[in-house]
């Protein structure tokens, strides 16, 4: 099964027989990436903090405006040149366009190598931090009045990996199904640029730097690049090298994509099932919170 | 158990053609050093504009971070794993920037030469035009589900946030 999904996502970077397609999608993204270069990093300062607005974030939300679902959807001319397949050949692509970043990371951290040893155990033990999602969402979402959902919706923060471990277990039209991808999709829409803005302003917690690289990485690459480097240009080498926060969130990253599949089953989900238990009654509307209310 | 594919609960099938069948490894290795040629052009642009790095001064750099995402692209489809590309890219640069490495000092010159936020701009391009594909999925997600996965964003930085902050005060090293 591996190979057959693997091989199907792949399918859409053969430039046999679309080649008009992939002209279309790279010369709009040349088109992005100029437009997003030359307004270039401007940052402000808002309340206690600072608001951090780099090129990486223009261009996610030029993508998304410029796509045939949103702008084109609205004018015809732009859906023939930007259409479906555009968008279709983009999704492989952004795997390939990770590759420079991922070399530039690995050369942010072999220098600090000695100092990310050091920092082990915290490193480990911050991956239990991805389980505060569950004792601040979790009662939200119990108040709101969802039931079984709020477990997919709040067990983590649902990348790839605990997509799959909550649809394999119980279904993606169940409940628990909906909950999980309703995170996974606000993730994926709205997770780069929300964590790009919040990289920004956490230094005005008064939480240390390097803490707060650490939690940036959590699971997917654009989410940590954007929270990283907004936290990189809003401490702008105040105390601690930008290099060092950039590569502090890339080695969290990089173990939470090793870890994060067995937090969330080992971890994860019996924590969330057994405080739902406990919780729902209390807080959930409807009394009871019987199972497969909706 | 594996994750299935991202897309793979978003998207609905399309008919199968010849340019949707599954690619052989010699043949995936060609399209995407294609694709990585298209990407280190587009790089290369937001390096000039960034940092007004000419080409050819991080045209070394480039080509070796072509090879290596090649080798990282094919190390994600060949190793039964479950690490993403991205995870081999990161590796494989960081063994040769090591200190104990003997191509150090050469490696990190020329990687040096792009600039490492040029680097992010061409990916959310791609992410943002991708993202496309999702978002009639979107209008299906309630908008309590929406305010719940704020709170899980907040909840997993700063959880995290905090017992590093703990831990590393903990060691001395902050």
């Amino acid at each position: 099964m591996t190979n057959d999904t693997t091989a199907d996502r792949w399918a859409p970077i053969r430039t046999g027989g679309r080649l008009s397609a992939h002209l279309r999608t790279h010369l709009t993204v040349l088109l992005i990436v100029v437009v997003a270069e030359l307004i270039g990093t401007i940052t402000f300062p808002l309340g206690p903090g600072q608001v951090v607005l780099l090129p990486l974030l223009y261009a996610v939300v030029l993508g998304l405006v410029l796509s045939y679902s949103v702008l084109g959807s609205l004018f015809e001319p732009l859906r023939r040149v930007v259409d479906e397949d555009v968008s279709r050949i983009a999704s492989p692509l952004l795997v390939i366009a990770l590759m420079p970043l991922g070399v530039k990371y690995g050369t942010l951290v072999a220098p600090s190598f000695y100092d990310l040893v050091a920092a082990g155990p915290a490193f480990v033990l911050q991956e239990f931090g991805n389980l505060g999602t569950i004792l601040i969402a979790l009662p939200l979402a119990l108040l709101l009045g969802l039931k079984r959902e709020s477990i997919g919706a709040a067990v983590s923060i649902a990348r790839e990996p605990t997509l799959g471990v909550i649809t394999d277990k119980y279904g993606i039209e169940s409940p628990e199904g909906r909950g999980v991808l309703g995170t996974y999709m606000t993730g994926t829409v709205l997770g780069t640029v929300f964590f790009g803005l919040l990289g920004g302003f956490a230094p005005a917690t008064g939480l240390h730097p390097l803490a707060l690289s650490m939690a940036c990485g959590m699971g997917s690459a654009s989410m940590m690049t954007a929270c990283s480097t907004s936290l990189a240009a809003a401490v702008g080498g105040a105390g601690v090298a930008e290099d060092q926060i950039l590569s502090f969130a890339a080695t969290s990253n990089l173990l939470t994509g090793i870890t994060g599949l067995y937090m969330v089953i080992l971890v994860g989900l019996p924590v969330i099932t057994r405080l739902y238990a406990v919780l729902a009654p209390v807080l959930g509307r409807g009394a009871a919170a019987t199972d497969g209310g909706e | 158990m594996r994750s299935s594919h991202p897309y793979s609960a978003a998207v609905p099938p399309r008919p199968t053609e010849v340019s949707e069948m599954s690619m052989s490894t010699p043949e995936f290795s060609v399209e995407s050093l294609k694709m990585l040629l298209v990407v280190a052009f587009l790089t290369l642009t937001a390096n000039l504009l960034a940092t007004g790095t000419g080409f050819l001064a991080a045209l070394p750099g480039m080509a070796l971070i072509v090879l290596i995402g090649l080798v990282a692209l094919l190390m994600g489809r060949l190793i039964p794993l479950d690490l993403p590309a991205f995870a081999y890219a990161m590796i494989l640069a960081f063994a040769l920037a090591l200190p104990f490495s003997p191509v150090q000092a050469p490696f990190l010159a020329a990687v040096g030469k792009v600039d490492f936020l040029a680097t992010t701009t061409p990916i959310l391009a791609y992410a943002g035009l991708s993202i496309g594909l999702q978002t009639g999925k979107m209008k299906e997600v309630s908008w309590k589900l929406v305010l719940v996965a704020v709170f899980v964003f907040f909840g997993t930085f700063f959880g995290s946030a905090l017992i590093s902050q703990a831990v590393l005060s903990a060691q001395g090293i902050i």
